[in-house]
């Protein structure tokens, strides 16, 4: 190896340590040899690079807390005035932060509750109440009064009514209808009839008499008073009052839907859910009772609702919804559950 | 390093940061070996390799064991802090290192121990210019006044070295 080579290699030493890539020279093998190994050398790292990067990363592990990972510590809730290995530091704007919201939902919560105060009778306004016709829903038993519709007759017979059908209905009665006519010549022949719903039709035939009756023969008008057939009075057929057919007074079918009173019970919420205050009402603060009237079935369900007096403003509606939910316990008449007309008011108040 | 004992090795260490500096001497030789070849100069290499070191005692507490090598972890982030320093900014977060480049770093890990076990067999005169030279980064005249010897002597000395070197790998080689 001459000088040459020497110096040539030594620049190349030169390059290399700079970082910079010499040019081969392809004349000389054994020279680019030891430039592999000089290439060599200059990468390994210094002898104390080892040593001191430690000291530097043991400083560093030094400061880092122990016993959790990052994502365990982040799970930790710092204190908000102390400091520890496990913690955050504390930060003056988060604490601020934290203060503001505190003292805001504060504020809220006492706003909402001096709203809530000043607002009480809007916000109770959504209990109704129910007030029967009297203090209690069941209705009294009117004493002495017979069941409502029907009626009844006779003409002082010794036996009691034939059976027959009852003639039709009418608005108004000129003849009460007789099994046995006495005077076969009236000075104003006119129709027989009952005085009830004329689109009520009931079973004709040429045989007139009280269809409940068992005796066939012979003819009789029965042991009632006043015209008619029967055992009752007034013109009808049957042990009413009045000119109707059937049990109770005033016309019409009896034995039918019954009041109460006369032997039948009054029907008996068993349940009876409140109704709601109407939205309409509310706003306004209106208050008011609606009647209602009910056929309360023999399966102690409501039928027929129909309003009785209404006071507007969507409470109306909102009695009828709640009166349909309701169940009673049905009236009864002789032991036997019947259906009984009854009136409900329903009272929508604030307080 | 047995992957179990590995494995104890780095789940103490993500309990008590204390037990890094057993990481540290199981991986610095690698990871420095790695990111050497991939840097021009040696102060780069040092300054990536502290990096790496830093980030990974940083984000041990993330590390999820998934029976990787930690190794490839590490090289992970040298791959990216290299990536980052020659494109001067992030191409990718994770730059994965596959088998073939740890397999092939291993031998490189070798070779550079090899070389500083071989320096210390050098002669004195030209370990001394050696080390000097590529270690101190120092001039041949410089050199050459430290050791009172004319910077022609110097010159043949570190020659000699670098053949003695070479001799020397080449027998192991062999």
């Amino acid at each position: 190896m001459n000088d040459f080579n020497i110096e040539k290699l030594d620049k190349h030493v030169d390059a290399l340590l700079d970082g910079r890539v010499p040019a081969r020279d392809a004349d000389t093998f054994r020279l680019g040899e030891l430039e592999d190994v000089a290439k060599e050398l200059s990468l390994l790292p210094r002898p104390d690079f080892r040593a001191s990067l430690w000291a530097n990363l043991a400083s560093s592990a030094a400061t880092r807390p122990s016993g959790a990972s990052e994502a365990q510590r982040a799970t930790v809730i710092p204190p908000m005035f102390s400091s520890s290995s496990l913690t955050f530091p504390m930060r003056g704007s988060h604490l601020a932060v934290s203060f503001g919201l505190h003292v805001a939902a504060l504020a809220l919560i006492t706003a909402s509750g001096l709203w809530v105060v000043e607002n009480r009778a809007v916000v109770r306004s959504t209990v109704a109440q129910l007030i029967p016709a009297d203090s209690d829903y069941v209705m009294p038993v009117a004493p002495g009064k017979p069941a409502g519709g029907g009626g009844g007759g006779g003409d002082h017979d010794k036996m009691d009514a034939s059976h027959g059908t009852a003639p039709r209905f009418a608005a108004e009665q000129l003849t009460p209808p007789l099994a046995v006519v006495r005077n076969e010549h009236p000075a104003l022949p006119a129709e027989p009839t009952l005085i009830g719903p004329p689109d009520i039709v009931l079973p004709q035939s040429d045989r007139l008499g009280d269809p409940m009756a068992n005796i066939l023969n012979p003819p009789s008008n029965g042991t009632g008073s006043g015209g008619g057939i029967g055992s009752g009075e007034g013109g009808g057929i049957g042990s009413g009052k009045g000119p109707g057919i059937g049990p109770g007074y005033g016309g019409g079918i009896g034995g039918g839907i019954y009041r109460v009173g006369g032997g039948v019970s009054a029907p008996r919420p068993i349940y009876d859910p409140d109704p709601e205050y109407s939205e309409e009402a509310r706003k306004a603060k209106f208050q008011g009772t609606v009647l209602l009237s009910a056929v309360i079935g023999p399966d102690g369900k409501p039928k027929d609702l129909r309003i009785m007096r209404s006071v507007g403003m969507g409470l109306d509606q909102k009695a009828l919804d709640a009166v349909w939910k309701w169940r009673f316990a049905p009236g009864m008449r002789n032991e036997k559950p019947v259906s009984v007309l009854v009136s409900i008011e329903v009272s929508f108040r604030l307080y | 390093m047995h992957e179990t004992d590995e494995r104890r090795l780095i789940e103490g260490a993500q309990r008590d940061p204390g037990r890094f500096a057993e990481v540290y001497e199981a991986n610095f030789a690698r990871v420095y070996a790695y990111v050497a070849r991939r840097v021009p100069r040696r102060e780069e290499a040092e300054d990536v390799t502290a990096e790496v070191f830093q980030q990974a005692l940083a984000g041990l507490g993330q590390f999820e064991w998934q029976g990787t090598p930690f190794i490839a972890w590490l090289l992970g982030i040298a791959a990216h802090l290299v990536a980052k320093r020659w494109k001067g900014a992030v191409a990718k977060e994770e730059v994965p290192v596959d088998e073939l480049e740890l397999a092939a770093n291993e031998g490189h890990v070798e070779q550079q121990t090899l070389f500083a076990q071989l320096i210390e067999r050098l002669p004195e005169d030209q370990r001394r210019v050696i080390e000097a030279r590529f270690f101190g980064q120092r001039g041949i005249r410089e050199i050459a006044k430290d050791m009172g010897r004319s910077e022609g002597a110097i010159k043949q000395l570190q020659f000699r070295a670098l053949e003695t070197l070479r001799d020397q790998i080449g027998n192991r080689h062999e």
